[in-house]
């Protein structure tokens, strides 16, 4: 099964860059530089998706206190923090060409980075803290906390002059932007989802042999 | 606008180093766990097949 997700991966990367390099029109008012969006949109997505399961799986496990919902928390926090900090990184790439600068603190920039460090945090509190059943709850609590920076993030193109266009994809209403981007984007969606699940499901399961290694 | 092809492989290719780095620690770490799992397996099959059963403690009956 897991050899099947992988497949399916890679199958969906690599038609993701043949769409974000082959497929796709070079973009008119950018060049190509846009492509770099491919991988910028779907990272981000990846971290929302991942945030959003370590809120959901930390509530599940104050409730139930089942290993596996902290094991998936744990996971999911883990690969989240990884997508965030690839956001930024070909966020700034492309800013550089595009804005002129690598970094400004604008509202969605600034947010972003409390994101990445306040899941940073989660990580290293999990490792701080030498009780299991201790630092898992605290864990959960904090990955509750965090997930409240999700709609800071998204929304933060709306509630503040931000040097950060608005999201072209990720809103309700008609899209403007051509349909060719729109599938190549789609498909690199799709693609990174898959690497998502088989990330956090190859680190649960790690998770789950280092418990059993320590009991 | 110039076309910054640069830029794009910078991105391009910090993205590969990044992720094909986290899945080789995920995949070497797997194996390391496995492989401990299958000598835990072994080594607690051994250890069972040289203590009695409880059956053959009981029939012994009590010691001198």
């Amino acid at each position: 099964m897991r050899r099947l997700l992988g497949g399916a991966t890679l199958l969906g990367l690599a038609a993701g860059l043949v769409m974000g390099f082959v497929v796709a029109p070079r973009e008119s008012t950018q060049g190509n530089v846009q492509r770099i969006m491919y991988l910028h949109v779907p990272s981000v997505w990846v971290a929302y998706l991942a945030f959003g399961v370590v809120l959901v799986a930390s509530i599940v496990y104050l409730v139930r206190r089942a290993e596996a919902a902290d094991q998936l928390a744990h996971a999911s926090a883990e690969v989240g923090v990884l997508f965030t900090g690839l956001t930024i990184a070909t966020g700034s790439i492309w800013g550089k060409p595009t804005w002129g600068t690598w970094w400004t603190w604008d509202a969605r920039l600034t947010s972003v980075s409390i994101l990445f460090v306040m899941y940073l945090g989660y990580l290293l509190l999990r490792g701080m803290i030498d009780d299991r059943e201790r630092g898992a709850r605290f864990a959960a609590v904090l990955g509750i906390v965090a997930a409240f920076n999700i709609p800071l993030v998204h929304f933060s193109v709306y509630w503040w002059r931000t040097l950060h266009q608005p999201p072209s994809l990720m809103k309700p209403g008609p899209g403007t932007m051509p349909g060719v981007i729109v599938a190549a984007l789609l498909v690199n969606f799709a693609a990174f989802t898959l690497l998502y699940v088989y990330f956090v499901a190859k680190r649960a399961r790690l998770l789950r042999l280092e418990a059993e290694a320590e009991a | 606008m110039p076309d910054n092809w640069g830029f794009v492989i910078a991105a391009y290719g910090l993205a590969a180093i990044v992720l094909i780095a986290y899945w080789r620690f995920l995949f070497r770490r797997e194996k390391e766990l496995d492989d401990a799992r299958t000598v835990r397996q072994h080594l607690s099959q051994e250890s069972g097949a040289s203590e009695p059963l409880p059956a053959q403690t009981a029939q012994r009956g009590p010691l001198p």
